[in-house]
């Protein structure tokens, strides 16, 4: 999505430099929230203020929610559906597995010394095993993370 | 009531996403499934899926999931809320890029929630796979899903519609 959006943007339609698209995409990076919407969202801002941005948002989530309704009155309507259940058996499955490539693509990025490992493991036993809130656990892992890493970065 | 706390949620969730759109995961599947039991694990699973492989982010699922909650409401107000927080995040951290990119608080919790939220994923995938994988045959297609998705550049979309037809196939 992201080098589409580059070749797009940048290369066909000139709307914006290279740099400045770079720095979108890093700024949907490092911002709370899913990092293609904030992207999408920054580009938006970036060509026309507040309006780009709510232009950006109604384009990148119309067709994905339009046909995500069309989906759920399907799945509601079709519940029970002998051969609906085995292909939703396999796409299951299949979603467990993608789940654990994302983790392991995650982590071969992110965890690269013993203390990005406790983080990392710590929270996985405080849901795991403690079954602590994900919500407040991620709180806590930036209020750790500041502990541990904010006196260095000044 | 139950309309406006799941908005709620998505809005806190939303504004937590840090370190890519899966880290919402454990979040909603605390809230939505544990927690409300708006949802059971295996609808859980299914919007994934569809947010999977529906055109746009996996944001999209949580319209699916407001449309199985709340009816054509809950879906429109699901996106709403989940794209709210963002839409204001970003309009601030745009203008004043420079500060927020230096700014010593973010840069060192953000080093703590990065790594930490790769933890709360796994303990979800466990447990989800837990209720999933059930036989030999539902193991195998996590494992080759896993394989393809990490180790080729194919996109995940078609191996989870190859994984449906295998499911139609072999049940």
């Amino acid at each position: 999505m992201l080098t589409f959006f580059e070749r797009e943007l940048v290369e066909k339609h000139k709307w914006l430099t290279h740099d400045e698209y770079i720095e979108s995409v890093a700024i949907g990076q490092m911002t709370p929230g899913p990092p293609i919407v904030n992207t999408g969202i920054c580009i938006g801002y970036k060509l026309r203020k507040i309006k780009g941005a709510l232009t950006t948002v109604v384009g990148q989530a119309f067709t994905g929610t339009v046909l995500a309704i069309l989906l759920a009155i399907f799945y509601i309507k079709t519940k029970g559906n002998v051969l609906l259940i085995s292909i939703m058996k396999g796409v299951g499955a299949a979603v467990v597995g993608l789940l654990l490539s994302i983790i392991y693509k995650m982590a071969s990025k992110t965890i690269k010394d013993y203390k990005t490992a406790l983080f990392a493991l710590s929270a996985f036993f405080a849901l795991a095993v403690f079954k602590l809130n994900p919500i407040g656990l991620i709180l806590a892992s930036g209020i750790f993370g500041l502990i541990v890493y904010g006196r260095r970065t000044r | 009531m139950i309309l406006l706390k799941f908005c709620w949620i998505l809005i806190v969730v939303n504004a937590l996403t840090i370190g890519g759109g899966f880290v919402m995961l454990p979040m909603l599947h605390k809230e939505f499934v544990e927690k409300y039991h708006w949802l059971t694990n295996q609808e859980f699973i299914d919007a994934i899926a569809i947010g999977q492989v529906t055109p746009g982010p996996l944001t999209v699922m949580n319209a699916f999931m407001g449309y199985k909650i709340y009816g054509l409401l809950g879906a429109v107000m699901a996106m709403i809320s989940s794209y709210l927080p963002c839409i204001i995040i970003i309009t601030l951290v745009a203008k004043y890029y420079y500060t927020y990119r230096e700014s010593a608080i973010v840069n060192s919790s953000f080093k703590g929630i990065k790594p930490a939220v790769i933890g709360l994923l796994a303990a979800v995938s466990i447990s989800l796979g837990k209720a999933y994988l059930v036989d030999f045959s539902t193991f195998g297609i996590a494992i080759v899903s896993f394989s393809v998705i990490a180790f080729t550049k194919i996109d995940p979309t078609f191996v989870i519609i190859g994984a449906g037809i295998a499911g139609a196939l072999l049940y």
